[in-house]
């Protein structure tokens, strides 16, 4: 929803690892992590040479003491340094956690690239065996391989790894099989790669980062899980220090020490910190899906950038509300809206449109020109990060602009409803129809359970759906997509609302079903004298079903009026490049050979001019066009236009023109990706 | 459903199986005959040779481990090589130790990560951030570390709980209870850590849901959406978490049992190892596997349930 440059699905590897560089060293903690790790190996590997102490040394003068200037962390029971002793197992315990890190990584991504790349059966295969290994109890392995092949540290590591790597394959085996089902992956094969130089060359590199942040967590997990057995006595042979023995040994003395638990449980939690740091820094996936229900403390930023949208327009501001003393019940008017994104640019800029009581207002246009925000925005039903930041939408009056959530809470539902554009997303797969259906009833009508029951059951036969009371039973997944979207509308309806705010209803369904689904929300509007606003991009739709038009481009609304006017005589250049290319639009015989085309794409929101944001790909712009640009009467009825060269085109009677592929430059691109 | 649990089943089995083949292959790799095991330093070639003929112990493999396995199945894993006690008595006392630890630490990590992964989620904000970083400061710190400072806060500085020991239920459950409670909370720590994070990242996932929309346009409160639907909706990965997590925390009570010297598997295996008693290692091997995967198949039975689409199927 919110616009966001999507990375590239194939970043070279310098640019990947450059990337994850960036996103490590941009946090805070990633940057203390490396800072930590690379210091304590450092002081590890040079240990012998600064080190004040051997590790065996004992001070007989200071047993168990505190820090003192002699030793600055303090003695054990033995009088042993610890400084002294705590870096000189250091060396080890990293050393040997790298072990599980190779092992463990290593085979969980060689198993989850075999997987992705030999096919379901083994992956099936690979997916049993790891599951087993999954439910392990692995502490209890490890102990008896230990009791097998003794204390020998490398060995248990590497162990461990294995039994981790069945963890890795789970985590990796998803990105593997995604890599190896791209596009590109596609091609090398056709190309005659073998399997396995698609694996190093097209997946490996897309797995980088995953690997990484992998590696860092099983460093940590491994360091944790060998100081624990250390811990119980399964650590490196005594005298030699390890940080769980030592701890151990603190354990020991908690009653006349505890001194002695703070520098090795410090030193073993930072480090292992550090690691975990520096695998969340790298892990950290950018959110680009935006929560439907904002946080608390995001709703509470809301309800303040609300508070001041209402402090903004105050009612002098505003002719409509002024003018109309006593609006018509079921009368939206939606005066110089904005919508932005929190300390971002504006997705929706100064739109207005009113819809009266049982009418149907279309919102045309292209992917990512604000329509679905602007239907949105009528409910105060906007995603995390987005918000109406002006102007006014005025329901009977009211401006929902600046109403709080628990003010719209008393609208949704009962005077505006919303169907959206996938009914099988918009309902809950965890509960059945006839649970969503009674709970939705039972609190926007105040219904006891039984009648609530009986009117969805009347609601759902309202919709079209014959057998009600099977469908009340089932689960969304067990119904068609046609029959969801009826079964989403009949919810939609179930608090009688006034208005309905129809999102694509009918894009993501059969062309059979599409139609079903429109010729039931006319009759819907006929019998409950609901109005509508439907956002579309299909003018046949428009055409079909609604009395009035928006079109909207770049966050603008550019062209508004009655249906049948804007599309027999449309007065913008956009208007009139969507007919010219809109396969609907002409009758079978007239149709051109070729459809014309827009070329170029929508603007994002922070690149849009000042002047007419349709400038760049209008086929009639000129200079006056950089000039920002009012929306004007076009002359027919209520008809408003957003065109300095809307009057000139009328009077030439231009139409936009389906261009000619210039086919010498196709030809060029291909030679040249070939060279 | 049917044909699910039974391929379930089998797979159980499996594990089972395959991990009683490991661990026969593993005690069979034991430094020492079972023979100078039991005897000790200074016993005779002679006394050793008979010993080890008397358990079998030259014949081969393969029928070592069917004799084993048949007995195994009968409920009989075969006698200390210590103190000559049976296997299965033992392991029969200490498991109810473990299971209580593993159990409860497994119940109160839930409790405790669900309401931070819900509070952190839903919150938002600087709650969020200052839970985020008390989770990840949990997860750095070992167990064990964490246990001996609990025992240096409630049990010496303040005599709130007992330092170590354990005490049956059946003896007093009051003492019971109480002997538990360190152990728990020690182990439970990370675990909770653990919870919250999938917690947190199942609700945020749930709440990016189409549905929440939705809900919110039909006029649901906020608490219904939010403990109801989204809480409902992010279950499957909190229980498969927790499912994981059991596994983990029933390992991890060897470190808790050795702290708080509870008489429990842990400590048995932790004996076992470093005795070299080959049929204890391996009844103990077995039995933390078959109690691991069996309360792995519950969960993951629950699991499907909570899913209408599985469970329909």
């Amino acid at each position: 929803m919110i616009p966001s440059v999507a990375p590239a699905p194939h970043q070279r590897k310098n640019a990947l690892a450059r990337f994850s560089a960036h996103r490590l060293f941009a946090s805070p903690g990633g940057v203390a992590g490396v800072i930590w790790l690379a210091a304590l190996v450092a002081a590890s590997l040079t240990a012998q040479w600064w080190l004040p102490y051997k590790t065996e040394d004992q001070d007989f003068t200071a047993v168990l003491s505190g820090p003192t200037a002699a030793h600055w962390l303090g003695t054990d029971e033995l009088g042993r340094d610890l400084l002294s002793r705590i870096f000189a197992a250091a060396a080890g315990t990293l050393g040997t956690s790298l072990i599980t890190v190779i092992v463990g990584v290593g085979l969980g991504t060689v198993l989850a690239m075999l997987a992705a790349a030999a096919g379901e059966r083994v992956e099936a295969v690979i997916s049993r065996v790891t599951e087993i290994m999954m439910s392990l109890p692995g502490t209890v392995i490890i102990l008896a391989v230990i009791g097998a092949a003794g204390t020998n540290i490398p060995l248990i590591m590497a162990i461990l790894g294995i039994l981790i790597s069945a963890g890795i394959y789970r985590v990796i085996l998803g990105q593997a099989k995604s890599l190896q089902s791209q596009l590109y992956v596609d091609a090398a094969k056709v190309d005659g790669v073998s399997t396995l130089g698609i694996s190093l060359r097209h997946v490996l590199p897309g797995l980088t980062n995953t690997i990484v942040v992998q590696s860092a967590l099983i460093f940590a997990v491994g360091m944790l899980i060998q100081a624990g057995l250390a811990f119980i006595g399964f650590g490196p042979p005594i005298p030699q220090p390890s940080w769980g023995g030592m701890i151990q040994g603190a354990s020991q003395h908690v009653y006349d020490a505890p001194w002695l638990m703070v520098p090795t449980g410090a030193v073993l939690a930072l480090t292992v910190l550090a690691a975990n740091a520096i695998g969340n820094a790298l892990g950290k996936a950018p959110n680009t899906t935006a929560s439907h229900l904002p946080s608390a403390a995001a709703r509470r930023q809301r309800a303040r950038a609300v508070a001041a949208v209402g402090a903004a327009t105050t009612p002098s501001a505003n002719p409509v509300a002024d003018s109309d003393a006593a609006p018509a019940n079921g009368q939206l008017s939606v005066r110089g809206l904005s919508v932005g994104v929190d300390g971002g640019p504006r997705l929706v800029t100064d739109v207005s449109f009113d819809v009266e009581q049982g009418t149907v207002l279309g919102l045309v246009g292209e992917s990512g020109c604000g329509k679905t925000m602007t239907a949105l925005s009528l409910l105060g039903l906007l995603p995390s990060g987005v918000a109406a930041t002006g102007g006014q939408i005025l329901w009977n009056g009211k401006n929902l602009a600046a109403a709080t959530d628990r003010e719209m809470e008393a609208i949704r539902g009962r005077d505006i409803a919303l169907i959206s554009q996938e009914p099988m997303r918009a309902l809950d797969p965890m509960f059945t129809v006839g649970y969503q259906l009674t709970s939705a009833i039972r609190r926007l009508r105040k219904m006891g359970k039984a009648d609530a029951r009986k009117e969805a059951r009347t609601l759902l036969e309202k919709v079209g759906i014959v057998d009600a009371e099977r469908i009340l039973k089932t689960y969304p997944h067990q119904i068609s997509g046609g029959m969801a979207q009826r079964v989403a509308i009949a919810l939609a309806l179930s608090g009688r609302p006034r208005l309905l705010v129809a999102d694509e209803p009918t894009t993501a369904l059969d062309v059979t079903v599409q139609a079903e689904i429109l010729s039931l929300l006319r009759s819907l509007v006929k019998d409950t004298g609901m109005s509508v606003v439907m956002v579309t991009h299909d003018l046949g739709v428009v055409a079909d079903i609604c009395d009035n038009v928006a079109v909207m481009y770049a966050g603008q609304v550019v062209e508004s009026g009655r249906t049948a006017n804007i599309l027999d005589n449309p007065r913008h250049p956009y208007t009139l490049a969507l007919l010219a290319a809109d396969p609907h639009a002409n009758s079978a015989a007239d149709m051109p050979d070729r459809l014309a085309t827009i070329s170029g794409q929508v603007p994002q929101p922070k690149d849009w001019p000042t002047g007419c944001r349709f400038a760049a790909r209008c086929q009639f712009a000129g200079s006056a066009c950089a000039a920002p640009v009012p929306l004007l009467a076009s002359g027919s009825e209520e008809g408003l236009v957003r065109c300095v060269k809307a009057d000139e085109l009328a009077v030439e009677g231009l139409e936009w023109l389906a261009t000619e592929v210039p086919t010498h430059r196709v030809l060029k691109i291909v030679e040249r990706d070939l060279a | 459903m049917a044909l699910f649990i039974t391929k379930r089943l089998l797979m159980a089995l499996a594990t089972v199986l395959v991990v009683a083949v490991l661990a026969f292959l593993l005690v069979h790799a034991m430094p020492g005959s079972p023979g100078a095991v039991s005897l000790g330093a200074g016993a005779s070639q002679d006394a050793i040779d008979e010993v080890n003929r008397r358990l079998g112990w030259n014949d081969p493999l393969l029928v070592q481990f069917f004799r084993w396995l048949g007995d195994a199945v009968q409920g009989n894993l075969g006698v200390s090589l210590i103190d000559g006690r049976s296997v299965s008595a033992d392991l029969a006392n200490r498991l109810p130790v473990t299971a209580s630890l593993a159990a409860g630490a497994t119940v109160l990590s839930a409790l405790l990560g669900i309401l931070l992964g819900v509070t952190a989620a839903v919150r938002g904000g600087f709650l969020d951030q200052a839970i985020g970083g008390f989770v990840g400061l949990l997860v750095a710190l070992p167990a064990f570390w964490i246990g001996i400072i609990f025992v240096y806060l409630f049990a010496v500085q303040s005599s709130v709980f007992p330092a170590t020991g354990y005490v049956p239920f059946e003896a007093s459950p009051r003492d019971w209870a109480m002997s538990l409670a360190l152990p728990v909370i020690t182990l439970a720590v990370g675990g909770a850590a653990f919870i919250a994070r999938q917690t947190r990242a199942s609700m945020l996932e749930a709440l990016q849901q189409e549905h929440i929309r939705t809900l919110r346009a039909t006029a649901t409160p906020t608490w219904k959406i939010l403990y109801i639907h989204a809480l409902r909706y992010a279950s499957l990965p909190i229980v498969a978490g927790i499912a994981l997590q059991f596994i983990g925390l029933f390992g991890g009570s060897v470190i808790a049992e050795q702290l708080f010297a509870m008489p429990g598997l842990g400590q048995a295996v932790q004996n076992s190892v470093s005795t070299h008693d080959a049929p204890s290692v391996q009844g103990v091997v077995v039995i933390a596997t078959v109690v691991v995967v069996a309360v792995n198949l519950v969960l993951e039975l629950a699991t499907k349930f909570l899913d209408p689409k599985l469970r329909a199927s």
